[in-house]
């Protein structure tokens, strides 16, 4: 993909997310992804997170930087851990910048990927920009050609949300209240 | 039509909490639908979804084959379920089989169709439903009201109540903080539960893959946290190719609650691995049950087939006027508004249906904006014919109608009552029976008097100047325009005159059966159908114009589907549907009028008839007509094309739904500063007539041909 266009798709993806009030980086390592991900807990006042490790966060050595920030960070025990820790930090396999969507489709369909996500109220996605599809067309067609379909493929757009009483937007229900996208240029080898 | 209905809808119209949230949603959604859809092609979008559902219900056993076959090869258990009574008996025994005591659901129809939660919670299981509309609903003992916002019907206080009743302790009607609590309490169901049971949005038959689409979490957590897993899923759900379900993921978010997408899509192939209870790590127990639950026979019913693309969106209901009015109880089951009283009809029972279906305007509304493409009054219009030949429509309603049918009957009946110039509210019984615009029950609006001489004797007295003679047009009156507004006809001539065409009155002509067919009584609609068939002789000219849409209507599509079973009306009928059109669509096919008119200013706004607009696509012409006449300034109205609450019969079996349509429509049109509104439709302009006579006498009501004849009389008179 051409500078221009990822660069193109990148501004579309955010827009998307923005309006859904979900906040959206990219950065050029994984190594500054990291930096970022202590600086947006340390704002939001986050002291400890669970961290499912992925290229992207082993590459950019996020435990060693989040400890050193302070705050204590969880890479296992996962199903005691996430329904207290204050956020979760996982890598989604893809995006889709026609509507600003992550897409979760680990051919293991780990359950911890889904805790990580799904049970804290503060999920930061960390994104390989290389992964950016334009459309929906585009991203159903390449889950598809995948070897299996995963057990489980989860697309997120923006954080929670319900409308049910009176039909007021509230954000943050059962799922996730914020929703913080890191997209990382830096091409990382290795497991999501 | 029984009395206990009757009450439930004068009890939902004195709902003000219910028509205030109703109202508010049914404006909100409208723009945010548009919204939603800006950059993407709608028409092109429910076409794919036309096509991958269409192909699925066509081959409905295969997909079901292919899906298990699939599924099972990923690890899944699939059981098929005949019956409601089927799929509650596997969940059941699988429930006690495994000793499961706590269950957490997500949103799934199929399950409050089947009436799932009261058998788990006889048994003594503790069911959650996680939903936040479903829970609060659950909470306070009701049904949801709506396929996409179960508790749209509550307002803050009512759920700070029912939380407060459940929890025990005081909850603030406070929005953010009721959804907080919510969380909350259910996020402890959650991290107990042993089972979770959800509904499926889209099945894929190559891959068996089932797809959820949801906003608030609630789905990927039930998807993630049980270590059994029970998916409902309704037959409708399939899709053949996993590529197929992009147009339902585009789509059903837009059409429902105006997003792009949905916060999550859900795609689940096989068992997935989550913890239990000793801390390990496995693969789920997955089980797949799909219903059928009357599914079938609707699907192999080739009236009711298409009924497979309904994608669950619910845009149909909160465009309905009778809707959201009366919002989702009074339907009286679980599936709500006309596709709910559909799928009533099949997956409840036909009695269960006999009530709602009265509640269809036959407005069109719903069509327009359906992404599967369902004609969802034709299919009302078919349940009431077969409830109608059934069990019939009742003893005065058939009088009345069998009065109509009959020629020479129901004309002279009419001549009676115009010598006799009886107001019709304080008519005979029999007169008060008949159907339309012969009835009292005039408290919103004041109904005209029958005309002294009707147009098929004033026609005979008309002189027409045809300059350069181009051909013939039969006029077609019906009965509004014959017997009440014969005025009306007076200007199609005028306008058929100025371009050439000659226009003649077959006699033989009566009512185009429009009353019979929205009563459901297809024997009489029949016979007005050959009747007037016969008597149009549309073989001998060039067009038959109607200034009545919904005798076009009749002339254009009814007639031939009547005498389908008879080769020789069919082809008659055929002639007579091709050479028909309504006047402004004539007029404007003709090439217009030349540059005419008083000059004199007229402000005017254009009430969009429904089966104009809708049935025949009719709304730029008469505007064009109208604008281009010297004088006219046309300011258009807000929801130009909702229906004023005639509907024929309707406003006589539903005086009290009618009349707030026409409220709403009064308040548009008294908006526009317009000292005329203008209609293509008798109907509607007796309506609109009627209301703005007793609420704002100084707007007047007028049909485009009179209008035209008006206009351009005048400047006739003063080139002279
Ligand atoms: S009938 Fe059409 S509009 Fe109504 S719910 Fe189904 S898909 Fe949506």
């Amino acid at each position: 993909m051409g500078i221009d266009k990822t660069t193109a798709l990148y501004e579309t993806f955010k827009s998307k997310l923005q309006v859904l009030s979900g906040e959206c980086f990219r950065v050029n390592t994984a190594k500054e992804a990291g930096e970022l991900v202590c600086k947006v807990m340390k704002e939001k006042g986050i002291n400890n997170v669970a961290l499912l490790n992925s290229a992207i966060s082993l590459k950019g050595e996020f435990v060693n930087q989040i400890s050193q920030a302070g705050i204590t960070v969880y890479t296992d025990h996962f199903r005691e851990v996430t329904p207290e820790a204050h956020a979760g930090i996982t890598q989604v396999d893809y995006a889709i910048a026609e509507f600003g969507t992550l897409i979760q489709a680990r051919n293991d369909a780990s359950v911890d990927d889904r805790l990580c996500s799904t049970l804290i109220p503060i999920h930061i996605a960390l994104v390989s920009t290389a992964t950016m599809m334009p459309t929906l067309a585009e991203a159903m067609t390449t889950i598809h050609q995948l070897p299996q379909i995963p057990g489980f493929v989860g697309f997120i757009t923006g954080p929670s949300r319900t409308s049910d009483i009176e039909r007021v937007l509230t954000v943050g229900v059962h799922g996730p209240k914020q929703l913080i996208v890191i997209f990382v240029d830096e091409q990382v080898e290795g497991v999501a | 039509m029984d009395k206990d209905f009757k009450t439930k809808i004068s009890k939902a119209l004195g709902d003000d909490v219910l028509r205030g949230a109703l109202g508010r949603f049914g404006d909100a959604y409208t723009l945010a639908r548009a919204k939603a859809y800006e950059g993407y092609d709608f028409d092109a979008l429910s076409e794919n979804i036309v096509q991958v559902k269409s192909y699925a219900a066509n081959h409905i056993d295969e997909m079901m084959d292919q899906f298990e076959k699939a599924a099972t090869a990923r690890g899944a258990k699939v059981y098929r379920a005949a019956t409601a009574a089927d799929a509650k008996k596997y969940v059941s025994d699988l429930v006690k089989k495994k000793g499961i005591k706590r269950i957490v659901k997500s949103k799934s129809m199929v399950s409050e169709e089947i009436l799932l939660n009261d058998d788990l919670i006889a048994d003594g299981i503790d069911v959650q439903e996680t939903d936040l509309g479903e829970w609060i609903v659950q909470l306070a003992g009701q049904h949801p009201s709506h396929m996409v916002l179960p508790a749209i019907h509550m307002t803050k206080e009512e759920v700070a109540t029912t939380f407060s009743g459940h929890l025990k302790r005081v909850e603030q009607p406070v929005i953010a903080e009721l959804v907080k609590t919510a969380r909350v309490e259910l996020r402890k169901k959650f991290l107990e539960a042993e089972m979770g049971i959800s509904g499926a949005n889209i099945a894929v038959a190559e891959t068996g893959t089932l797809m959820m689409l949801t906003n608030e979490g609630n789905g990927r957590l039930t998807n993630t946290l049980p270590p059994t897993q029970v998916f409902l899923v309704g037959m409708e759900k399939f899709v053949r190719k996993f590529e197929d379900a992009q147009h339902i993921i585009q789509a059903l978010p837009k059409s429902a609650t105006g997003q792009l997408i949905t916060s999550y899509v859900t795609m689940i192939t096989g068992p997935t691995p989550a913890y239990y209870a000793d801390g390990t790590v496995k693969d789920k127990d997955f089980h797949i049950v799909i219903i059928d639950n009357g599914r079938r026979k609707m699907f192999n019913d080739e009236k009711f087939k298409k009924t497979f693309q309904c994608v669950r969106c619910a845009s149909c209901l909160n465009v309905c006027p009778a809707f959201q009015l009366l919002g989702g109880h009074v339907y009286g089951h679980i599936y709500t508004g006309g596709i709910g009283t559909i799928l009533t009809n099949f997956v409840n029972s036909e009695r269960d249906a006999k009530n709602p279906q009265n509640l269809c305007l036959q407005c069109g509304k719903c069509s327009e904006v359906c992404p599967g493409k369902l004609d969802i009054p034709q299919m009302i219009l078919e349940l009431r014919n077969r409830m109608g030949e059934k069990d019939g429509i009742g003893a005065a309603p058939k009088f009345a109608l069998d009065v109509v049918s009959n020629r020479r009957l129901f004309h002279s009946m009419l001549r009676v009552a115009s010598l006799a110039q009886l107001p019709f509210s304080k008519g005979q019984p029999v007169i008060r029976h008949l159907p339309m615009f012969l009835s009292g029950l005039t408290e919103k609006k004041s109904l005209p008097t029958v005309a002294k001489v009707p147009f098929r004797d004033v026609i005979k007295k008309v002189k027409q100047e045809v300059k350069k003679p181009k051909g013939k047009v039969a006029l077609y009156a019906g009965c509004l325009i014959d017997f009440v507004y014969p005025k009306i006809g007076e200007g199609i001539i005028a306008g058929l005159n100025e371009k050439g065409y000659e226009v003649i009155f077959p006699d033989g002509q009566s009512c185009c059966g429009a009353p019979a067919t929205y009563m459901g009584d297809r024997k009489n609609a029949r016979k007005c159908a050959v009747m007037n068939i016969e008597a149009m002789e549309a073989e001998k000219v060039d067009y038959v114009v109607s200034g009545c849409p919904t005798c076009t209507h009749a002339l254009i599509d009814s007639f031939k589907e009547l005498v389908q079973d008879d080769p020789t009306l069919l082809a008659r009928a055929e002639e007579l549907s091709r050479k028909s059109r309504d006047f402004s669509k004539l007029l404007f096919d003709l090439g217009g009028l030349p540059a005419g008119g008083d000059g004199v200013p007229m402000k005017i706004t254009y009430h969009d008839s429904c089966h104009l607009k809708r049935s025949m696509g009719v709304f730029a012409e008469p505007r064009k007509i109208l604008t281009d006449t010297a004088g006219v300034e046309l300011i258009e109205m807000k929801e130009s094309d909702r229906c004023c609450g005639f509907a024929g019969s309707y406003s006589i079996k539903f005086p009290e739904i009618s009349g707030p349509i026409l409220d709403r429509k009064m308040k548009n049109i008294e908006e526009t500063g317009a000292d005329f509104v203008v209609v293509d439709c008798p109907g509607c302009l007796m309506q609109i007539g009627g209301g703005l006579d007793k609420k704002n006498p100084k707007i007047k009501v007028i049909h485009t041909a009179e209008l035209l004849l008006q206009k351009r009389k005048k400047a006739k008179m003063n080139k002279k």
